[in-house]
This record gives structure tokens, C-alpha cells and sequence, in this order.
């Protein structure tokens, strides 16, 4: 071990001092903001900039962010918010880089996670916190509910914020398809007598499908509850290899190879080539429809057995130079006003993570004004068909063993 | 004081290699040592300290195997369709390369990044591509699915296409120049004049030369494809995989855990690569001092 931090040392001082010194470093921050008043957390907070790294794939919440977070924080708290884009992996390998080279002033401040990320970030201890306790508009949020407050069978204890909450659904073309499959039995009849127009992606929304399935050959909703069970998974997901192997050759490209991102799978549907998709954001069809991507006779639903429904966050990362500044925009980002904003179907089109019986009436008032949305399905629609995260293993085993089982096959 | 030239020479061509070790060869070290330490877990907030575990796991498996020789299978075929065709156009149409249009529409697609080119392979073959899509406007095909496999297809054919056309007009160009500056036409004309027939000269005179000129170059870009990135990571199957795409991978893992198998990855790809340009650039050594 001493060898070990000795080679640490030597190798990420040189690091440091040929690349990350140029800058000058700034004093650090001795407040513990634990313990600060929230009117002196806001007002350490003025004239600061906050440093926020998140997925930028989507046009309409970069929309969101640039042309109402932004101005509206400048405005209300005279925050300068930067964003930088990353997701998953980035924030992950940059946090673990700094942390490697023992940086105590980083980077980014702020970062948009789900509980892929949430997980790996625990497991490095990158995150701040706890922290949302302290956060005023926390009252609005029901801590009660499962599916905010456990995140891949994990709880969050107060070291994310809940930003927005989805399920996942699936996709299809109410024109080309009658009658969607909402079962294993059903999908098996599908792809026989549609070939080629079904697959599954090697990511994060493929193994979300794949956690789905799992669920349904666990014979319950409920049946991934609870910690990691190795023995139930190898029953589990033996019984899913066979499904997949012997049904792959109706899959896309007879299954000899799987789309890398779930992107492309968007892509595909929309051009025909695949009859059936899905995705977070119960489909994201609204969004796709409207920019003109997926057609208008595009639906949405899901599992019959449960599709995954869970929250994003908002995390403070470990080395966040403006934790006070992190704290009031998180704390804004969560109030009834930009939460309204994101809900906005011809806008964000995020469901909000806001309790309406906890709201002040006249923001329930104007939440209920929320126009429905004209395609995709409403998260209330699917939620009476909703499975909770399994815990982060199934994740791990599915990813590994759908390369060997299935792709390497 | 006056500062004599040759000592002027001497001092920019020590800045030089000073420019030429602290901006290609440090950092290619640095980086170099901090995957091999990673890899035998000294460095890494979640390895435990030193250990053979990963390589040992790597050099178990088939996957970075499969993936050399996919890769190296891949590069082997681009280059020397692209080598090819470069031959063939200088040696048989030259005097068409000397058009201003074509001698522009050369290089042009030295202008385009791969990323585009394979973007570009992509509309156009896919199965609900281009082609694909004529096709069934020309009654070829009855549907999308008729169209043959092109893109994210088991040989390849999308990958090594686009290398070819990134990498065919880079190489009619440099034979172009070679063939003059070697003054190849002369000696064709001397052969001829001493009787050989017009095609002979051109395939005992001037292909040898080239061929033996561009040896380094070729083999430079065999290596510079086995490391390529965007175009396998758009128009490559999930397996096997080229190499930088399967590196990648492991590098950006769910499991935290396994990273140091990435790095391990990273360490014998790097080494295998450092030392084919070894012998590579000795055994050109060794002919100039031989030859």
C-alpha cells in the first residue's frame, strides 16, 4: 500500500503541476455549508459561477437550460451557470482522475445523474452530501415514494436530488401495427411475423429492456425487488439467453449484432427499418414527433408485466468549488416554477417530481393547466404498470453476460 | 556578440528534439506509464495494489485476440485495395489526374474527417439508404430487407470502404509525386527506346520503384487504420470489434472494477504497435546504410 501511494504521489504531482497547474488555484473554501443558514448559503452564493455537467443529446432541455435556467439564475441569484456536456461515463472517469490526483477544487460543481451513475459515483465516493435536507423546496418532493427515494434499490439519503421522474415504455407505429406484443409470448409471435424490425441496444435502455424481460420471467412485478439474488438471476437470465438465442434470427440483422446506442435505434424507427422501439421518458415521442423524427401516428405503452419507472438527479460532487452556488441552483432548478417550465409538452416535457398535494394551491392550480400530451403516453397512464430499479448487479451481470450469452454468440 | 550559423543550426536543432521529446514523446510516456501502472493495479482509487490479475484475465480471453486479428485483417485489406487502385490511376490515368476538376475532386476528400465519410457510408449503403432506396424505386428490390448487409455487416464492407475512401486519394496524390519526382516517365522512355513494349515498362520500371518507395508510408497506414476509431465505432458489428472501439469500451465500463482490463488492453496494443514501428523504421535503417 505504501508503495502504492508513494507512485500515487509521485506520479500525480508531476501530473499536476505539468497540467492542472496552470491555472491558479483558487483559496479554498473553509465554510461547512452543513451547518449554513440558507439565506447565507444564497447570498455566498451571488456573483459566483456554478460549473453544471450534463447531457446535452436533447434539444428541447438544452432549450430548457440556456434560454430559461440560465437568464432566470442570472436574474434571481446573479448566478453565472456554465454547462459543460457529459454524461454517465465522463462524470464518472473525470471525478475518479481527480480524485486520483487528489484535487480538491474541481472541475465541475454540479452534475445530472440517474442510478447507473448514482451507483458508480457512491462506489468512488464522489458525491457531496448529504445535502437535501437542506434545500427549501425539498418540502415539495414525497420522500415517501419508493421510486424517488431508492434508487437502484439504493437509498439516496439526501446525496441527490430529485429532478425529474420517467418510465420506461415502448414504441411503435399505431399505422404499421395493430396490435404491439406486451409479453414475452407476444414479442416471440412478433418478430416471427415481423422480422428483422426488433432489437435490442447494448446500453443502458437495452439492459433496461433486458430488466423488464427478467421481471416477467420472474412471474411478478416485484420479483427483482430487494437485494441482489445471484441464484435468481442465473435461473432468470439463463431462461432469457435461450429466449434471445432462439428468437434472434427474427431480430434486426437476424441478431449476428446489436445497435451500440440506443440513438440509432431512434433512427431506425424512424426511417422503418424497426416497428418497435423504446425508451426513457415514457418513449420520448412527444419530443421526436414534434421535431418531426417519428411520425404522428407514433404510441407508446407498457410492459404488461412493468417497465422500469424511476427518477434523475441532481448531485454536488465531491470537490465542488461552489457548494453554496450548487446548492441555490439545485434548490431553483427544484421549485415549483422551473419544475412547471420542464413540464411544458411543447417544451421540456419532463414529468415533475413534485408532490401536487404538497404544493401551495396555486401552483397546483397551474400545474393542472399543463396541456395533455397529443402522442406519446402520460407517466400516470403507464405508472399502473411500473417496476422499481433492480439493485445495480442485475445491471452489472446483464451487461457482461448479454456480450458473452448473446453478442459474442 | 555575433552568434556563428552553425552554432544558430546546432541550438534550433537541439530546440527541436527539446519540442520534439516534450510534445510527442513525454506525454506519450506519461500516458503510457499511468495505463501500465493502472493495469497492474499501482494506480487506480479502486485497485488494491499490485496484482497480474487483469493481464491475466486479459491474456485468458479471446476477445482482444479476435479483435488484433479482426482489426489487423481489416487494415490489410483497406490499404492494399487502396494502394491498388492508387496504382492503377497514376500508372494508367495520369493524364486524366492532370484535369484541374479532378486533380480538385482529389483533394477533396482529403478535406472530409472520417467521422463524416462514415456518416456518408452509412446514408448511402445502409439498408434504408441511398442505394437502397433507388433500388427499390428501380424495382431491383421488393423491400429494405432485400438490400444486401453493407453497414454494421459481418465483413466489414462499410468500414472498408470508407478507409479506401479516405485513404485512396491520399495515396494517388503521393504516387503522383513520386512518379515525378523520380522522373519515372523518363526511364519508361528509356526502356522503351531500348525496346521494351509501353505496358512492360510500366510494370517492370516504374510499379517496382513506387512500390519499394512507399513501403514506410503503407506500412504506416496499416497501423494508423489498426487504431482507428470513429468509422468501426458508426459502421462496426458489436463483435468482434477493431481494437480502439473494444479498448474504449472496457475503459467506460459499468463495472468500475474491471477498468484495469482496459488499460492492460491499452498496454499490449500500444506495445505490439511501438514495436512493429521499431522494426520497421531499423529495417529501413538498415537498408539505407546496407542498401
Amino acid at each position: 500500500m505504501k508503495a502504492k501511494k508513494a507512485i500515487n504521489g509521485f506520479f500525480f504531482s508531476f501530473m499536476l503541476v505539468a497540467l492542472i497547474n496552470c491555472s491558479q488555484k483558487e483559496e479554498k473554501q473553509q465554510t461547512n455549508w452543513k451547518e449554513a443558514s440558507w439565506e447565507k448559503i444564497e447570498a455566498s452564493s451571488e456573483n459566483t459561477e456554478v460549473n453544471f455537467m450534463m447531457w446535452q443529446g436533447s434539444p428541447v432541455m438544452n432549450n430548457y437550460i440556456n434560454n430559461y435556467v440560465i437568464p432566470a439564475l442570472k436574474e434571481k441569484y446573479k448566478i453565472d451557470l456554465k454547462i459543460s456536456s457529459g454524461q454517465g461515463p465522463e462524470i464518472v472517469q473525470l471525478l475518479m482522475n481527480e480524485k486520483q490526483a487528489a484535487s480538491d477544487q474541481g472541475q465541475i460543481d454540479m452534475v445530472w445523474i440517474n442510478g447507473e451513475t448514482f451507483f458508480q459515483l457512491r462506489k468512488i465516493e464522489g458525491l457531496y452530501g448529504p445535502f437535501v435536507q437542506q434545500l427549501p423546496n425539498a418540502e415539495y418532493i414525497d420522500f415517501d415514494d419508493p421510486f424517488i427515494s431508492i434508487d437502484f434499490q439504493q437509498n439516496i439519503n439526501n446525496m441527490e436530488a430529485p429532478w425529474g421522474i420517467s418510465q420506461f415504455a415502448f414504441v411503435y407505429d399505431s399505422a404499421k401495427v395493430a396490435n404491439p406484443p406486451k409479453n414475452l409470448t407476444a414479442l416471440t409471435a412478433f418478430v416471427k411475423a415481423n422480422p428483422g424490425t426488433f432489437t435490442i441496444s447494448n446500453d443502458f435502455s437495452g439492459m433496461t429492456l433486458l430488466k423488464a424481460f427478467l421481471a416477467e420471467l420472474g412471474g411478478s412485478p416485484n420479483s427483482l425487488d430487494g437485494s441482489f439474488d445471484q441464484q435468481k438471476y442465473d435461473t432468470l437470465s439463463n431462461q432469457l439467453w435461450q429466449w434471445i438465442n432462439e428468437n434472434k434470427q427474427y431480430f434486426w440483422k437476424e441478431g449476428s449484432t446489436f445497435p451500440k446506442e440506443h440513438s440509432r435505434m431512434d433512427q431506425m424507427f424512424a426511417s422503418g427499418e424497426l416497428l418497435l422501439s423504446y425508451g426513457f421518458a415514457e418513449g420520448g415521442i412527444e419530443e421526436k414527433v414534434i421535431q418531426g423524427l417519428f411520425p404522428k401516428t407514433t404510441r407508446g405503452y407498457a410492459w404488461k408485466n412493468g417497465t422500469v419507472l424511476n427518477s434523475n438527479y441532481l448531485g454536488i460532487t465531491y470537490n465542488a468549488k461552489n457548494i453554496a452556488g450548487a446548492l441555490t441552483v439545485i434548490n431553483f432548478l427544484l421549485s415549483p416554477e422551473a419544475q412547471l417550465k420542464k413540464a411544458d409538452p411543447g417544451g421540456a416535457n419532463a414529468n415533475t417530481v413534485l408532490d401536487m398535494d404538497k404544493l401551495p394551491e396555486e401552483w397546483q392550480k397551474k400545474f393542472q393547466t399543463i396541456t395533455t400530451r397529443q402522442y406519446g403516453p402520460s407517466l400516470d397512464e403507464l405508472r399502473t404498470h411500473a417496476i422499481k430499479e433492480p439493485a445495480p448487479e442485475y445491471m452489472l451481470k446483464l451487461y457482461e453476460d448479454f456480450r458473452t450469452h448473446v453478442i459474442e454468440k | 556578440m555575433k552568434i556563428s550559423e552553425p552554432m544558430l543550426l546546432k541550438n534550433r536543432g537541439n530546440i527541436g528534439i527539446l519540442l520534439f521529446f516534450g510534445v510527442i514523446i513525454m506525454p506519450f510516456a506519461i500516458a503510457f506509464l499511468y495505463a501500465l501502472l493502472y493495469s497492474f493495479g499501482l494506480v487506480g482509487i479502486l485497485n488494491d495494489g499490485f496484482t497480474i490479475a487483469y493481464w491475466l484475465t486479459v491474456l485468458s480471453a479471446p476477445q482482444l485476440g479476435y479483435s488484433f486479428l479482426y482489426s489487423a485483417l481489416i487494415a490489410a485489406v483497406s490499404v492494399i485495395f487502396s494502394v491498388g487502385l492508387s496504382l492503377f490511376t497514376v500508372l494508367y490515368l495520369k493524364k486524366a489526374l492532370n484535369k484541374p476538376f479532378i486533380n480538385f475532386m482529389l483533394y477533396m476528400p482529403l478535406a472530409i474527417p472520417g467521422i463524416v465519410s462514415a456518416f456518408f457510408t452509412y446514408q448511402l449503403f445502409a439498408r434504408t439508404g441511398f442505394f437502397s432506396r433507388l433500388s427499390y424505386q428501380l424495382g431491383i428490390i421488393t423491400e429494405a430487407a432485400s438490400f444486401p448487409d453493407l453497414i454494421n455487416d459481418q465483413f466489414a464492407f462499410g468500414i472498408i470502404l470508407t478507409f479506401i475512401s479516405l485513404l485512396a486519394p491520399f495515396f494517388i496524390l503521393f504516387y503522383l509525386n513520386l512518379y515525378k519526382n523520380e522522373n519515372l516517365e523518363a526511364l519508361e522512355r528509356v526502356a522503351i527506346s531500348l525496346g521494351a513494349n509501353p505496358k512492360l515498362a510500366t510494370l517492370k520500371v516504374s510499379l517496382p520503384i513506387l512500390l519499394k518507395k512507399s513501403q514506410t508510408v503503407v506500412l504506416l497506414y496499416f497501423i494508423f487504420l489498426l487504431g482507428a476509431y470513429e468509422v468501426p465505432l458508426i459502421l462496426g458489428q458489436e463483435s468482434p470489434q477493431m481494437l480502439s472501439v473494444l479498448i474504449l469500451q472496457e475503459l467506460r465500463q459499468f463495472d468500475l472494477n474491471k477498468i484495469p482490463e482496459g488499460y492492460t488492453m491499452a498496454v499490449i496494443y500500444t506495445s505490439v504497435v511501438s514495436l512493429i514501428t521499431f522494426f520497421i523504421f531499423r529495417s529501413q535503417k538498415n537498408k539505407v546504410i546496407h542498401g
